[in-house]
């Protein structure tokens, strides 16, 4: 077996990956930080004013990404929620379950800058736009996947039954992403692109990227957090967690 | 056009839910390794109690 895919398989382990965790979760949190500060001081001071939004465009230097977040985090807990209920990898319950509150975080900040960035673009704090619409239709869907989890007492059952309310929500993402294309939307095309040519500004794309990173490098320590101590306490009385405790004691 | 409240509004926002997120995790992982530890203690307990003499386990007349 190739040392990558056993790696893999060893990390399935509950108790692998609490090591892995304990360690990498504040990694990826303490390596966020620098990124983020970097990330919001281009955003705030460095990148000059949009000459028609004035100040209010660096308003979309975290609605942006935390908007993209909202969405990858989802397919991510889809994603492991499908691994989770076709191989019966318990790990993989306990990191879909974990995102959920993360991405739920992510969206809720996607609507509230969205909605600040509004009122003086717009003149309006909300407007039932399709972009608008199904993004609050995902914030439901995350407090869904996590009334469900949390609604249910055995933890497995409950983690299947979120689980595949997260899969069927899935088919949520296109609709977010192309709401702007299919309907006559208030909300702005697609101006970023990852191939091809951006209609932004070279200038206003280094802060864009570092605060996609610094978002990731926060989910990633989060993700990992979360889902360690669910592990723990799901795993509270087996011997491995005991002999853990020996062992850091 | 300088929109400061708002932008202010919006970086406030994105830092406390990102704070919030963090005193979360950090707090779940404080209550189970809290209830690990409570569950180490009980079973130590138990056990010290099953090796006690039986002697210490009649009541008193």
């Amino acid at each position: 077996m190739q040392p990558i895919v056993r790696w893999f398989h060893q990390l399935g382990s509950p108790p692998t990956f609490d090591r892995f965790a304990r360690r990498w979760s504040r990694v990826f949190h303490l390596a966020a930080l620098p990124v983020l500060a970097l990330g919001l001081w281009q955003a705030l001071f460095v990148v000059p004013a949009d000459y028609q939004q004035g100040d209010s465009f660096r308003i979309l230097f975290v609605h942006v990404p935390s908007a993209w977040m909202s969405l990858f985090v989802f397919a991510l807990m889809a994603l492991y929620a499908a691994i989770a209920l076709i191989w019966r990898i318990k790990l993989c319950e306990v990191l879909a379950m974990a995102c959920a509150p993360i991405g739920a975080g992510f969206t809720v900040i996607t609507l509230l800058t969205g909605s600040i960035w509004g009122r003086p673009m717009w003149g309006t704090w909300w407007d039932w736009d399709p972009r608008l619409t199904t993004e609050l239709i995902l914030l439901f869907l995350y407090m869904g996947v996590i009334g469900l989890y949390v609604a249910i007492e055995d933890r497995r059952n409950a983690a299947r039954a979120a689980g595949l309310l997260a899969i069927v929500g899935v088919a949520l993402l296109p609709v977010i992403r192309y709401s702007v294309d299919w309907w006559g939307s208030l909300h702005q095309g697609q101006t970023i692109r990852l191939l091809g040519q951006s209609t932004l500004d070279a200038s206003m794309q280094v802060p864009l990227w570092l605060m996609v990173i610094a978002t990731k490098l926060w989910f990633a320590g989060s993700l990992l957090a979360k889902a360690r101590a669910d592990n723990l306490q799901r795993e509270a009385g087996k011997d491995w967690v005991q002999r853990q405790f020996q062992e850091d004691a | 056009m300088s929109y400061l409240g708002y932008v202010v509004a919006a970086y406030a926002v994105f830092v406390l839910v990102l704070a919030v997120d963090a005193l979360g995790s950090y707090l779940r992982l404080r209550w189970a390794l809290r209830a690990v530890r409570q569950r180490r203690q009980r079973q130590a307990a138990r056990r010290s109690a099953s090796h006690a003499p039986l002697a210490d386990l009649e009541l008193e007349r």
